[in-house]
């Protein structure tokens, strides 16, 4: 059995058809790779999975329970947690605080386990020294493993990772990609939406491809970079797009 | 049809207009820099009191000194923007509406100190003249008021359509930062949006001076009315104004003629607390959310 | 950080209760009485307003109808049912917790400026109803601009000084243990970033609401004990719009979502409409609008925000 599976998974927005027939599975400590050019339905399809967002149609089933149409608080706390494509912290709070509403409330953790949750996290993911600082007060990549930390200290076992390492620089790319498969061997797992092609083909599992709502491909890293359709959804028809061989686009 | 009912609707259409005309700029200022002005009120009653002491101290005609209002109350409008609103406006819009509200309690009560709690009304030779026909009546002033009503609101939709200020600041209130990189001065836009708004409130309020009863407490009840009528045709929506003010009217001219008086505020009140928790983006569904 | 709250918590409850307790013996002046007596019920008044709105950022420009709704119920029940005064009293809290209870969830569901004018239209509508309701239905139940009058129960100051005491006290406990609690967390999670509190497992419609019916509650006990402190109440009275304007110019003069801010804006505002007397009333008024504009234009936070912040100390 999938631990999270999206079965025919359509949105729409009054006319537009956000999201139409998506389906896939998530099996467990797996890292599934989630791509497709800009306004593909990566966020909407997320939105819907955790519940800010009611598909119009088709099912989500995690762990065999249909959480369609859940609350988001209620999906948090049975194990399913999401990253913020923008960060949203709660700014007038500390890192530490920040880290302790995921774990109080997701967690659902009485106060002193909770702190002692958050410190384990918190030097899980680096952040120690930053524990007393207000989280409006710390820089980007922080910033972006504070998002971490209050996913993990929610105590999910589904991370869906919107656009993590979006304004990181390569050095911190590769910091993220290994906390990402230190958190896979606490036995998570994770859907990783991201533009950064290096850090996803190199980090996944499993691909899947957005384009237009539709899934248009699914397979191995190294099937997916070669797949036509997937480039033509990037770059147009692949001839028409000079000077790129095709090894270029496979390393990315 | 019973002619008391068609007289009430009759009375609540006209009515609809004029709340259209002074809910235009409330919608304006909302929809363009998300701003909710809790001091609206005031800006309808500093219009009202320029006709009425024009007409006191100078004896023009309500009618002809609109224009005043206009100018007078665009200029206000434009520094409380320019100089107060503005320093506000990239914070949290609780912000915004608290301090329109403390505008409120000061340009309301500055004014009762000035002019004192007596009601006031503008009569000329023409108050109370009736237009009757099919059993019907229809006050001249009233009638007036509505047809300067819909020019109003036509020559702002005008304005914004077609001039390019009025694109500019449609523009902003599409997406501040496209208008921006486009080189439009968003505070400076801001500061003419709430003077355009403020001024055609005040135009409004100048134009009901005719008939309205005039004192520096009116504002509060009007800033619900507009609030309702925006809410009913949905906030930010321009031509929902009309929709909104028609419903409101009616609505009220109804519960006057077939209940009491004190019957017709609840009318309003209870309208608009049903409209916010069923249907915050109004009748037509276009409003913005907040 | 937890035990330095807690020690200061129990340390200014335990001052208050002191000073409260002897201020009867050590005056003999009943205007003196009157005057810790008025500033005892705003700073519980502000404080309930700090519940719902200060520390959620949900502005509530309508909290003067469960005020009025427990002056109602405790009048009623002492006029028409005979009841005595501390029953009726925690009826009035019982009676405006249930009418915040279905208020709430509808209202809550709002944000931002909408949140406020639909709190402030039930308000009104309710301040109208009880107007117009024995006209319209041609009973005698809320005697509409008659007013009622409460039995004179013959107590002195004393007594009343104790009562708003002993539940604003109560008030300054909720708002104590909010700070540093799960509860406090969440209302501000909430206030930050209400999106990412419901995805990491904040039940917001929940913490909202329990802290609207908190307020509401402790709203109509304190309409409840004035009713019979004033004996004489009207609905344009004790639902007046003014009395909300009291509660939010206190809290956000002494800083919204702080412990202490509702205390120091309730004593410093009281004392200074005491000091410009009746004849002011209406220049009252034109300072708390600019007290408004000021504060919202320099010092957001208030005066305990600000000192907060300035100071980095975050244990009041």
């Amino acid at each position: 059995m999938a631990q999270l599976e999206c079965v025919n998974i359509g949105k729409n927005f009054g006319a537009l058809a956000a999201l139409e027939g998506v389906s896939f599975q998530l099996h467990d400590q797996e890292i599934l790779g989630l791509i497709g050019p800009n306004g593909a339905g990566k966020t909407t399809l997320f939105n819907c999975i955790i519940g800010l967002e009611k598909p119009t149609r088709g099912k989500v089933m995690f762990n065999g329970t249909n959480i369609t149409g859940l609350k988001p608080h209620r999906i948090c706390r049975l194990g399913l947690v999401k990253t913020s494509q923008i960060m949203e912290p709660f700014k007038a709070l500390t890192v530490g605080e920040n880290v302790l509403v995921g774990a109080l409330y997701g967690g659902m953790l009485p106060m002193k386990k909770a702190f002692a949750e958050t410190e384990r996290i918190l030097d899980f993911v680096g952040l120690t020294p930053e524990k007393d600082k207000l989280s409006s007060a710390i820089s980007v990549p922080a910033r972006r493993r504070l998002e971490l930390a209050r996913a993990l200290a929610t105590g999910a076992k589904v991370l869906l990772l919107d656009e993590n390492m979006a304004g990181l620089n390569p050095h911190e790319i590769d910091d993220a990609l290994r906390l990402l498969g230190k958190i896979r061997d606490l036995g998570k797992s994770l859907i990783v939406v991201e533009h950064i092609m290096r850090a996803v083909m190199g980090i996944s599992d499993r691909i899947i491809v957005l384009n237009y709502g539709v899934k248009i491909a699914e397979g191995l890293p190294k099937d997916i970079a070669t797949d036509n359709t997937v480039i033509e959804a990037y770059f147009g028809d692949k001839k028409s797009f000079l000077g790129r061989s095709e090894r270029q686009i496979s390393h990315g | 049809m019973d002619a008391v009912l068609i007289q009430s609707i009759l009375n609540g259409f006209l009515l609809g207009g004029v709340y259209a005309a002074y809910s235009a700029g409330f919608s304006l200022i909302f929809g363009v820099m998300g701003v909710v002005n809790l001091a609206h009120g005031e800006l309808i009653m500093l219009g009202a009191f320029t006709s009425y002491w024009l007409f006191e101290l100078l004896g023009i005609d309500p009618y002809l000194s609109l224009p005043f209002g206009f100018v007078f109350l665009f200029v206000f409008g434009y520094v409380i923007q320019k100089f107060i609103i503005n320093r506000v406006i990239e914070l949290p819009h609780i912000m915004s509406y608290i301090l329109t509200f403390g505008i409120h309690l000061m340009v309301a009560n500055v004014a009762l100190q000035i002019w004192t709690h007596d009601f006031r009304s503008i009569t000329t030779s023409y108050s109370g003249a009736n237009a009757a026909f099919a059993g019907l009546n229809i006050p001249y002033s009233r009638l007036s008021t509505f047809v300067l009503a819909l020019i109003i609101i036509a020559l702002l939709w005008l304005f914004l359509e077609r001039t390019e200020t009025g694109r500019a600041i449609r523009a902003t209130a599409m997406d501040k930062e496209v208008a921006r990189i486009m080189g439009v001065n968003i505070r400076e836009i801001y500061a003419i949006t709430f003077g355009l708004g403020a001024g055609v409130t005040g135009l409004a309020g100048a134009s009901i001076s005719p008939f309205e009863i005039i004192s520096p407490e009116m504002g509060l009840q009007y800033t619900i009315s507009a609030f309702c009528v925006v809410v009913l045709g949905g906030m930010g929506y321009m031509p929902g104004v009309l929709w909104g003010g028609f419903i409101l009217g009616i609505a009220q001219s109804l519960a006057v003629t077939y209940l009491n008086a004190g019957i017709s505020i609840a009318v309003t009140f209870l309208l608009l607390f049903v409209m916010l928790v069923v249907r915050p983006t109004g009748i037509v569904g276009k409003g913005l959310v907040a | 950080m937890n035990k330095r709250f807690n020690t200061f918590l129990f340390a200014f409850i335990g001052l208050s209760c002191g000073v409260i307790a002897v201020l009867p013996f050590v005056t003999s002046s009943e205007y003196t009485l009157r005057v810790a007596t008025v500033i005892i019920f705003w700073i519980g008044m502000a404080g309930c307003w700090n519940i719902t709105s200060g520390y959620t950022g949900y502005i509530d420009f309508g909290p003067v109808v469960y005020f009025g709704i427990g002056s109602y119920a405790t009048a009623i029940a002492m006029t028409k049912y005979g009841i005595s005064f501390f029953p009726a009293a925690l009826l009035a809290g019982l009676a405006s917790g249930l009418i915040a209870f279905p208020i709430g969830l509808t209202t809550l569901r709002l944000r931002g400026a909408y949140f406020a004018i639909a709190t402030f239209a039930f308000a009104e509508t309710m301040k109208q109803v009880v107007l117009e309701f024995d006209r319209t239905f041609g009973v005698s139940f809320f005697q509409g601009s008659h007013g009622i009058t409460l039995p004179i129960g013959g107590h002195e100051n004393t007594f009343f000084l104790y009562s708003f005491g002993l539940v604003t006290l109560c008030i300054i406990l909720v708002q104590g243990r909010i700070e540093n609690s799960k509860f406090g967390y969440g209302l501000k999670a909430i206030h930050e970033a209400e999106g990412s509190a419901e995805i990491s497992g904040v039940n917001t419609t929940g913490v909202k609401l329990q802290a609207y019916m908190t307020s509401a509650i402790f709203l109509g006990i304190l309409g409840g004990i004035q009713s019979y402190w004033i004996t004489y109440i009207t609905p344009a009275d004790v639902f007046n719009v003014h009395k909300t304007v009291q509660m939010v110019i206190m809290t956000l003069l002494g800083g919204m979502g702080t412990f202490l801010g509702p205390v120091v804006g309730a004593a410093f505002l009281t004392l200074l409409s005491e000091i410009l007397g009746t004849a002011f009333v209406e220049y009252y008024l034109i300072m708390v609008g600019a007290i408004i504009i000021a504060i919202i234009l320099v010092m957001p936070r208030g005066i305990i925000g600000t000192l907060k912040e300035a100071t980095g100390i975050r244990f009041f």
